[in-house]
C-alpha cells in the first residue's frame, strides 16, 4: 500500500513539474532559457526508489514528454531509463547525503541528457550542429538547475529519505528474511 | 545551530540571486520607464515647487480663486471619469474580441483557395532545444500529418503528428526544419533553416553564388519539396554574412510571424486545394 502511495506521489510529480514546465518557467526564465526539472527528478528517483523503479518510471516518464512535446518519441525514455541506472550506480560509489555530490551528479546528469538528445537529433533530422550556441544555453540550463537544487534541497532531501523508507526498507526486509 | 542559519541565509540568498537573473535577463530597454518613473518620482515635487513659486512671482494666481468652484467640478469630473473608464473597459474587450474574430476571417479569405481550418496555440515546447507547438485541432476536425500551418503574418510550420483533440507542429524556427524558398525579387532559391540561439531569425544557406542578395528582400516558399505550397511569406533578409568561400555566405532572416506572440493560426490542406 505504501509503495503504491509512493509511486502515485511520484507521478504526481510528474505532472507538477511538467505543468510547471509549460507554463510557469515560460516567462521565468534566465535568458529565454529553461531548466529542466525532469533531470531532477529522474535523479532522486534514481538516487532513493532503488534498482528498479528508477529505470521504470524514467522510461514511462521519457516516452510521455517525448508523445507529448517532441518530434521523435523513445529518445527521452531510454536516455532517463539509462541516466537512473548510471545514477544507481553512481550512489554506490559517492555519498548522496552530500549537498556538493548531489549538485555534482545532476550537472552531469544534465551534460549527459542535453548532449546525447542534440547529437541523436541532430544525426536524425540532419540538423546543422551549432556548437556555441549549445555549450551556452546548455550552461545557461546547468546553472538555473543547479540553483534550483540548492533551494529546493531540504525538500528533496525530506522526499528522498520517504521514498528510501519506503522503497528501500522492503527490500532490506526480504533480504533478511532470505539469510534466516 | 549556526549551521542550520548559515544554510537558510544561504538558500535566501540563492533565491535572491536567482530571481534577480530572471528578472535582469527578461527586462527589455523599453521597459527602463521603471527607472525613469524613480527618478521623476524624486524630480517632480521639487518641480512643482518651483513651478509654483514662479507663478507666484509672475503674478498668476487666477489657478486659485474659485478653489470651492473647482473643488466641486472636479467631483463631477471624477464621476464622469469612472463612468468613461468602466464603458472604455467594455470597448476595449468588444474591440479585442472583434479583432481576433477579424483575424481568423482575413486568414481564411487569404487562404480561400485551401480547404483550411483555424485554431490556436495551447502550448509551446518546454525544451531549450526544440522548437515545436500544440494547437487546439486534431484528427476530429480533419487535420492530418503533414498540413501546414500559417498565420495572418506568413508561415509557421507543418503538422507532425496528431491526436484525437490536437496536433503538434514542428515550426520553421526549429532548427530540424529545412523550407525550400525562393527570394521574392530576384527569384533565387535558397534553404531555410532555425538557428538554435534564436527564436525570431532564420538562417538563409544554399545560395546561388550569382545571386544578388540585399537587406530587406523578403523571403517565400518555392513549393518544391512537397509540403509547403508556393508563395508563403517567411520573412525578410535583415543580415547578409559573407564568408571567405562564397559558397558558405549566409543570409539571417527575420521571420515574419512573430514566434513569442503567436495565437491564431489556419491548417491548409496544401494537397487539397
Amino acid at each position: 500500500m505504501k509503495k503504491i502511495c509512493g509511486i502515485l506521489c511520484i507521478i504526481l510529480s510528474f505532472f507538477i513539474i511538467y505543468f510547471l514546465q509549460v507554463n510557469f518557467f515560460s516567462w521565468f526564465n534566465i535568458a529565454n532559457i529553461r531548466p529542466n526539472l525532469f533531470i531532477l527528478l529522474i535523479m532522486i528517483i534514481g538516487l532513493f526508489s532503488g534498482k528498479w523503479l528508477g529505470p521504470i518510471l524514467g522510461f514511462v516518464f521519457g516516452l510521455i514528454l517525448d508523445i507529448l512535446c517532441n518530434k521523435i518519441v523513445g529518445i527521452s525514455g531510454i536516455l532517463f531509463m539509462i541516466l537512473a541506472i548510471l545514477i544507481d550506480i553512481i550512489c554506490k560509489n559517492f555519498s548522496k547525503e552530500n549537498k556538493l555530490t548531489f549538485i555534482l551528479i545532476l550537472i552531469g546528469s544534465t551534460v549527459f541528457f542535453e548532449t546525447i538528445s542534440y547529437i541523436y537529433n541532430s544525426i536524425i533530422f540532419s540538423m546543422d550542429v551549432e556548437i556555441v550556441a549549445f555549450v551556452k544555453i546548455l550552461i545557461i540550463e546547468i546553472v538555473f538547475n543547479s540553483l534550483l537544487t540548492i533551494i529546493l534541497y531540504p525538500i528533496i532531501y525530506k522526499l528522498g529519505d520517504k521514498l528510501e523508507s519506503i522503497f528501500k526498507q522492503t527490500k532490506m526486509n526480504f533480504q533478511n528474511y532470505e539469510v534466516f | 545551530m549556526q549551521n542550520k542559519k548559515t544554510r537558510v541565509i544561504g538558500s535566501i540568498v540563492t533565491i535572491i540571486i536567482l530571481i534577480m537573473l530572471v528578472i535582469v535577463s527578461n527586462i527589455k530597454i523599453e521597459k527602463w520607464h521603471m527607472a525613469g518613473n524613480t527618478i521623476n518620482s524624486i524630480v517632480l515635487p521639487v518641480q512643482n515647487v518651483l513651478t509654483y513659486l514662479k507663478n507666484k512671482i509672475a503674478g498668476n494666481e487666477a489657478f486659485f480663486v474659485n478653489a470651492q468652484l473647482v473643488k466641486s467640478e472636479n467631483e463631477k469630473l471624477k464621476k464622469e471619469n469612472e463612468e468613461l473608464s468602466s464603458k472604455l473597459m467594455d470597448m476595449e474587450m468588444l474591440k479585442a474580441e472583434n479583432n481576433l474574430l477579424k483575424q481568423q476571417m482575413n486568414l481564411v479569405e487569404q487562404y480561400e483557395e485551401y480547404k483550411s481550418i483555424p485554431g490556436y496555440v495551447i502550448q509551446k515546447d518546454i525544451s531549450n532545444y526544440g522548437r515545436t507547438i500544440v494547437i487546439n485541432r486534431g484528427v476530429a476536425d480533419g487535420v492530418k500529418s503533414g498540413m501546414v500551418v500559417v498565420s495572418e503574418q506568413g508561415l509557421v510550420g507543418y503538422v507532425i503528428s496528431t491526436s484525437e483533440k490536437s496536433a503538434k507542429v514542428q515550426t520553421i524556427i526549429d532548427t530540424a526544419t529545412a523550407v525550400s524558398s525562393v527570394i521574392t525579387s530576384t527569384r533565387d532559391s535558397i534553404v531555410v533553416r532555425g538557428m538554435l540561439d534564436s527564436e525570431a531569425n532564420l538562417k538563409g544557406t544554399h545560395i546561388p553564388t550569382t545571386a544578388n542578395l540585399l537587406e530587406g528582400d523578403t523571403i517565400e516558399t518555392s513549393g518544391i519539396g512537397g509540403i509547403y505550397p508556393k508563395g508563403i511569406k517567411i520573412g525578410r533578409i535583415v543580415q547578409i554574412i559573407n564568408t571567405n568561400n562564397i559558397i558558405d555566405r549566409y543570409a539571417v532572416i527575420e521571420t515574419a510571424v512573430d514566434f513569442t506572440k503567436l495565437e491564431n493560426v489556419l491548417i491548409i490542406d496544401a494537397l487539397q486545394k
